[in-house]
C-alpha cells in the first residue's frame, strides 16, 4: 500500500523540479560532522547530543566512506551492546551515497526510493566532503527564491546564532561576548593591536597575570595569521567564563590546505617578505597550541579559518 | 639590573622610558629578529634585543610582558614604532652596538638567559 506523502516529501519534489541541474555541492552541508571507525559510541552520542543530529557519516583513517550511525543504531547500543564498543562495530555499512558534482535529480531519485534522512557526499578522490538532507534542500531553496522559510522552534536557535562554539556545540548570543575586535588591516605592521587591546580588557577585568599573558600571546599568533595568511578580514571575540577564557578568531580567506604540515614547527608558507617583518617562523599555529589549554581549528580552502582556544582561570 | 644602568653598559639612547619602570629590576634577557622566537621562549619582564624595528615588536613585547626592547646596531627608529611604544607603556632604547656584542655585555654583567632553550650547555661554564 502507498503511504501518503508528507508535505516536506512534496514541497521538495515539486519545488527541486525548477532547480534538478544544480549541483550537490552547492546544497551540501560542508565541512560535515563525521565520526571514524574507532570512535567509541560514547562519543558518537555525545556529538549526536550536542551537534542536534540524528546520524552521521563514519569513515576511515583516509577520510574514505565506511558506513553510517544513527539514532536508531544507538537505540540497539542500549539493547544488546556497549558504549565503549567502536562504531564500525553497530553502523550500517555500505550505505548509499552522492557525489558531489551529482544533480539534485540525484538526490531526488535516491530519496524516492529510500526515503533516508541524509546521503554522504563523496568527492572525485571518495572523501568524504559533506552530507546532505532533506531540510538542506529545503533552505538552500527557499534562499534562492529569496523567502525566508517558516522554521520551526528547533532550527530558530541554529539560524540566529550569532556563536556556536567549535569545541561543545555552545551557543552564544551577541550580547554574551565581552569583547569584540575586528581585524581589517592588511599591513603586517599592525599585527598586535587586537592582542594588545584584548590584553588590556583582560587586565581591566582583574584576570591574573598569568593568564593574561597566555590568552595575548597565543592571539598575537592567531591574528598575525590572518593578516598574513588568509587575504581577508577577520574578527576576535572573547568570552570570560567562571573558570575558563574563550577566544575565538575566524576569517573568511584562502584557508589551510595541509593542516598537519601547518602545525608542525618551522613549516611556513609565508613570503620573503614577511619573514623579514620577522614572521613566517613556523611556529604560529604550535605556539597557539602550547599556550592555550584546549584548542579546536577548522579550516579548508577557501573556506577561512576558525580557531577557538580555551584557558583555565 | 636598573635600566639605566643597561642604557649606560650599552652605550644607548632612550627612546622612550616611563618613569614607573625606574626601579625596575632586570634579570632576564633574549635577542632575536623573529618575533615567534620571544612568543615560544620568553620570560615575563625579560628584556627584547632585537634589530626588527617595526611597530610588531613593540606589541610583542607587550603581549610576553617584557620590560623594555633594545633596538641594536643604531637603527633609526621610524616614528611609529615610538608611538605603539608610548601607547603601549615599553621603554625602548638604541645601541649602536651590534646584537653579539650588546649580549655579551649584558650577559658578563649577569643579565641571565630568558629564553630557555639552551640547556643543553652549562651556562655556569
Amino acid at each position: 500500500m502507498a503511504e501518503e506523502k508528507n508535505d516536506v516529501d512534496k514541497l521538495v519534489e515539486m519545488l527541486s523540479k525548477v532547480f534538478v541541474n544544480i549541483k550537490i555541492k552547492d546544497i551540501m552541508t560542508s565541512p560535515p560532522i563525521v565520526v571514524t571507525e574507532e570512535t567509541k559510541l560514547k562519543y558518537v552520542k555525545d556529538i549526536m547530543r550536542i551537534k542536534k543530529i540524528s546520524g552521521m557519516p563514519v569513515i576511515t583513517r583516509n577520510q574514505n566512506l565506511s558506513g553510517i550511525i544513527s539514532i536508531e543504531d544507538i537505540i540497539k547500543v542500549y539493547d544488546s551492546g556497549s558504549f565503549n564498543d567502536r562504531a564500525v562495530n553497530w553502523m550500517t555499512k555500505n550505505p548509499v551515497f552522492l557525489n558531489e558534482d551529482d544533480t539534485l535529480m540525484s538526490f531526488l531519485e535516491a530519496n524516492e526510493k529510500l526515503n533516508y534522512g541524509r546521503y554522504p557526499v563523496i568527492n572525485r578522490n571518495k572523501k568524504v566532503v559533506g552530507v546532505v538532507t532533506k531540510l538542506d534542500i529545503l533552505e538552500w531553496m527557499f534562499k534562492k527564491l529569496g523567502y525566508i522559510y517558516v522554521h520551526d522552534q528547533r532550527r530558530e536557535e541554529t539560524l540566529n546564532k550569532r556563536f556556536t562554539s567549535l569545541l561543545t556545540g555552545e551557543q552564544y548570543e551577541e550580547t554574551r561576548i565581552d569583547f569584540r575586535y575586528d581585524i581589517d588591516y592588511e599591513s603586517v605592521e599592525m599585527v598586535g593591536i587586537a592582542a594588545t587591546k584584548l590584553k588590556k580588557f583582560l587586565l581591566s577585568k582583574y584576570i591574573k597575570n598569568d593568564v593574561v599573558r597566555k590568552v595575548s600571546i597565543a592571539t598575537y599568533e592567531a591574528e598575525a595569521n590572518i593578516v598574513i595568511h588568509s587575504g581577508s578580514k577577520g574578527v576576535l571575540y572573547c568570552l570570560i567564563n567562571n573558570d575558563h577564557v574563550k577566544v575565538f578568531l575566524e576569517d573568511y580567506g584562502k584557508g589551510i590546505e595541509n593542516l598537519d604540515k601547518a602545525m608542525k614547527e618551522g613549516f611556513s608558507t609565508a613570503t620573503e617578505k614577511i619573514r623579514e617583518k620577522g614572521f613566517g617562523a613556523g611556529m604560529g599555529l604550535p605556539n597557539m597550541k602550547r599556550f592555550s589549554d584546549r584548542m579546536t581549528l577548522i579550516s579548508s580552502p577557501n573556506k577561512g579559518v576558525k580557531v577557538e582556544m580555551l584557558f583555565y582561570i | 639590573m636598573t635600566f639605566e644602568n643597561v642604557t649606560k653598559l650599552l652605550l644607548a639612547k632612550t627612546l622612550f622610558f616611563p618613569e614607573n619602570f625606574k626601579d625596575t629590576e632586570i634579570e632576564f634577557a633574549g635577542a632575536s629578529d623573529l618575533m615567534s622566537d620571544f612568543l615560544a621562549f620568553s620570560k615575563e619582564n625579560m628584556l627584547l634585543i632585537t634589530g626588527l624595528t617595526s611597530p610588531q615588536t613593540i606589541t610583542t613585547a607587550a603581549v610576553v610582558g617584557a620590560t623594555g626592547i633594545i633596538f641594536v646596531r643604531g637603527k633609526e627608529i621610524p616614528d611609529n614604532v615610538v608611538e605603539v611604544a608610548q601607547d603601549l607603556e615599553i621603554p625602548v632604547i638604541v645601541t649602536d652596538l651590534s646584537m653579539y656584542i650588546a649580549c655579551s655585555v649584558l650577559y658578563n654583567n649577569g643579565i641571565k638567559d630568558a629564553m630557555g632553550t639552551d640547556r643543553m650547555i652549562d651556562k655556569n661554564g
